[in-house]
């Protein structure tokens, strides 16, 4: 028998590609299934592990934790209530809500003790295990009630304990959870073959949500347009955002958010040290213009770390006023006088829409006379490089800050890294006096006064110079409801979307 | 003849592959930026840290590092991604198929188009066909990747609705990432068959195969295009050397999880098992694709000398 590409094999391998694209073109969307699209994958959905935002807000849809945050960023109950029994005695009471692990398993307190004892266990190597050192032992008192004793006294303990708790019989016998993750949570892990497809199922009606990692963000939206996806949070350039609200293709939502943005200075290196010149480049940038024009106004001005909203934010600031003049008059008082005397470095991460926004910060400073070098690197290398200290000038962002003790962590003279993330080597004794104060105060009203009188000496002193907060931004197909957007940005409205 | 200069390639490229391997293991350890510090964060304690790195074994001098990851290697042992705990081998076996399904359809769009059109370009030499792919080909060379495979999207899935926009979901989602990478490469091809076809066509052995009354179609590809094709093997062998190091731009637009994409992460992260490994691949198959390429050359023209 002949073997052989006849015209008629050619023919039937033709129609059956044309009928396959033709099929693909046709397919219907699935009414239950919800899909996200994602700018990156997660990474690790261990919550004893989980460090990056995308796998940190997948987790909080697996995972239960003993407490949560409320809109105000106060500490509220979610597994469990809390009893201060003394300063450096804590005791969580189970509720009755999210007590069955997706295995069948009840959570227990032994569970809750497992989960935190693992943490804290130094061979496991979690980056959560500084955050809950004060820890001095766990007892459960039933199988609702647990104790936490303290080595010292932290007012801020509850709001610690935001790790997904686990079943203590897999944490045993040392389970995957990185990839297999097991919680008490709205959702269960169907299926994770890959790191661009992630599914999840809402035990409540079964509905599944998908998310599918598009890193390019133009693809990401031309996905949402053919209705491939059906919605997509954040992480788009505010260009494609706006032109998008006025096509009214899909639907746009904005609100504002809690992620800080700020330059941050060497308080070390001879030229960024001087005050005058750090108000000068404070004076010199104009804020509001490229909020307008470059963000589209998606953000608003920032006066300090913690928003205004946030009960220990300080509603009044908003940062320092564009002032060109007088920003020359300070480089003059500052010995700068002289056009293009002073030069710095400016060192940014290689994301393009942060090298724009560089670029017009170093034209805005150019123009009061501020000659400005942009150096950008991958982020291991800037990472590395603002950690110990090689920068005169640089900037990022916070995202997802819940408590105002982070204040201490950055700007107190005993948190230089290693010790925390001063990583401006900023040392100033009037504010390590109140940052000590406030960490050991225990009434939050007081707690709050002393943390607005701390966000004032800061806006003086200048280690940072507070840029905007940027807007969380929905972008979804009109049939989606019910997805209200969070400040931090979380998923947690996927618990409740629905597409009619 | 053959087997001496095959064992003689193979150990030479066992020594190209260990010198990359080696040089590619200090330069990722020399560069700043530090795994843990990236994993744990600022918030972690000196000791959690110095244990995280003494679990890695980084804490080690960089020349033990280097004999212990030899020493695994050459026990098929790639070890584990720092950040995700699963095994290289299983991370890269993932991705490579991946990658070379793209590639080898890249090529395939890219010789679709080239052959027809160099040998046409080639016989009606000035004629406005030919002027129109010196059009076409400048055109495929200076757009971008990242302008064609979103121009493709809007065009085919978007406006049309016969392909997928992005994703690994059978063959239709081949299709438009293999044409971006494909007409890209078939804009250079195109122009070389033109060009070594010319030459080829005026070759006293041309003449005497039309003297000896064959027809012009085996005149053309059983005689002038044999000839022709071996420049353009050696090109077409590069080409393809790279698509699979990994097409990290298409990659990205189209999410296909090729072995560019994976690279590129890992040393965004430092996660160097990782980047080793796919630097392991990598030269491998550039190493391998070499090789093919040379004997392909020996079996097209009889007067190489394997020596």
């Amino acid at each position: 028998m002949k073997i052989g590409v006849s015209k008629t094999n050619i023919f039937l391998i033709i129609l059956v590609l044309l009928i396959q694209f033709f099929i693909y073109g046709c397919k219907e969307s699935d009414r239950n299934t919800i899909a996200m699209g994602l700018s990156a994958s997660p990474i690790n959905l261990d919550p004893r592990y989980v460090t990056d935002a995308i796998s940190y807000r997948i987790s909080r849809l697996i995972y239960m934790s003993l407490v949560d945050f409320n809109e105000s960023f106060h500490v509220i109950p979610e597994l469990a209530t809390w009893e201060k029994l003394s300063p450096t005695h804590y005791r969580f009471i189970l509720g009755e809500k999210f007590r069955e692990f997706h295995n069948g398993s009840l959570l227990t307190s032994k569970d809750v003790k497992a989960t935190y004892q693992s943490v804290l266990d130094s061979e496991i190597s979690s980056p959560h295990r500084a955050s809950i050192a004060m820890i001095e032992s766990i007892e459960t008192v039933d199988q609702n009630i647990i104790d936490f004793k303290l080595f010292y006294p932290d007012p801020f303990f509850p709001g610690r304990l935001v790790i997904g708790i686990l079943p203590m019989e897999l944490i045993n016998k040392k389970h995957n959870f990185a990839r297999d993750p097991i919680g008490s949570g709205p959702m269960k892990i169907l299926h994770w073959a890959n790191d661009e497809n992630l599914k999840l199922q809402r035990l409540s009606d079964g509905k599944i949500i998908e998310m599918i990692t598009l890193k390019d963000p133009v693809v990401r939206v031309l996905k949402l347009l053919k209705g491939d996806i059906d919605l997509i949070q954040g992480n788009l350039p505010p260009e494609v955002i706006d032109w998008l609200s006025r096509k009214q293709l899909v639907n746009v939502e904005k609100k504002i958010g809690n992620t800080f943005t700020y330059l941050g200075f060497n308080l070390e290196d001879p030229i960024t040290k001087n005050l005058l010149v750090r108000k000068a480049i404070a004076h010199a940038i104009d804020r509001e213009s490229i909020i307008k024009y470059v963000m589209k106004s998606s953000a608003r001005k920032a006066g300090s770390l913690l928003p205004p909203e946030h009960w220990a934010g300080h509603s009044a600031l908003t940062g320092i006023e564009y002032n060109p003049e007088k920003s020359k008059m300070l480089l003059k008082q500052a010995g700068y006088g002289d056009p293009s005397s002073l030069k710095l470095v400016y060192k940014i991460s290689n994301d393009p829409f942060r090298l724009r926004l560089a670029t017009i910060i170093q034209q805005q400073l150019k123009s009061v006379g501020i000659k400005v070098e942009i150096r950008s690197y991958d982020w291991g290398t800037f990472y590395g490089d603002i950690k110990n200290g090689r920068f005169q000038m640089y900037s990022l962002s916070w995202v997802g800050l819940k408590m105002p003790d982070i204040f201490y962590y950055i700007f107190h003279s005993k948190s230089i890294p290693p010790y925390g993330a001063n990583r401006g080597r900023f040392n100033d004794s009037e504010i390590d006096v109140i940052l000590e104060l406030a960490k050991t105060e225990t009434s939050l009203s007081k707690q709050a006064l002393l943390y607005k009188d701390l966000q004032e000496n800061l806006i003086k002193s200048l280690p940072y110079i507070p840029l905007w907060y940027e807007d969380n931004v929905l972008i979804s197909k009109f049939a989606i409801e019910g997805y209200k957007l969070r400040a931090d940005g979380n998923f947690d409205s996927l618990m409740s979307i629905k597409n009619n | 003849m053959y087997f001496n200069y095959l064992i003689k390639r193979l150990l030479s490229a066992v020594f190209v592959l260990f010198s990359i391997l080696t040089f590619v293991f200090f330069l990722i350890h020399i560069i700043p930026g530090d795994p843990v510090e990236v994993m744990l964060g600022e918030s972690a304690r000196i000791a959690d840290r110095d244990a995280l790195r003494a679990s890695l074994g980084l804490d080690q001098p960089i020349n033990q590092q280097w004999l212990t990851y030899m020493n695994d290697f050459f026990h098929y042992d790639l070890g584990k991604s720092i950040y995700s705990n699963e095994h290289v081998t299983h991370l890269l076996s993932k991705h490579i198929f991946a990658t070379f399904l793209l590639s080898l359809a890249s090529l395939v769009v890219a010789l679709l188009i080239a052959v027809p059109i160099g040998i046409y370009s080639a016989v009606y030499k000035g004629s406005i066909l030919d002027k129109s792919t010196i059009f076409l080909a400048t055109l495929g060379i200076s757009i971008p990747n990242f302008v064609m495979g979103p121009l493709l999207i809007l065009i085919f899935s978007l406006w049309l609705g016969w392909l997928p926009v992005s994703g690994n979901d059978g063959l239709s989602s081949l299709v438009l990432p293999a044409l971006t990478l494909g007409s890209a490469l078939a804009a250079i091809l195109s122009r070389m068959i033109r060009s070594s076809m010319l030459e080829t066509m005026q070759q006293d052995y041309i003449r005497s195969a039309r003297a000896r009354g064959l027809s012009e179609f085996k005149v053309l590809v059983f005689h002038a295009l044999r000839n022709a094709a071996l420049p353009v093997v050696t090109i077409l062998g590069m080409q393809f050397g790279t698509l699979l190091a990994g097409a990290v731009i298409t990659e990205t637009i189209f999410s296909w999880p090729g072995i560019g994409q994976l690279m590129i992460e890992s040393i965004q992260k430092r996660d160097y098992p990782i980047v080793q490994g796919c630097v392991i691949i990598i030269s491998f198959t550039y190493v391998l694709v070499n090789l093919i390429t040379d004997f392909i050359c020996i079996l097209l023209d009889p007067r190489i000398d394997a020596n």
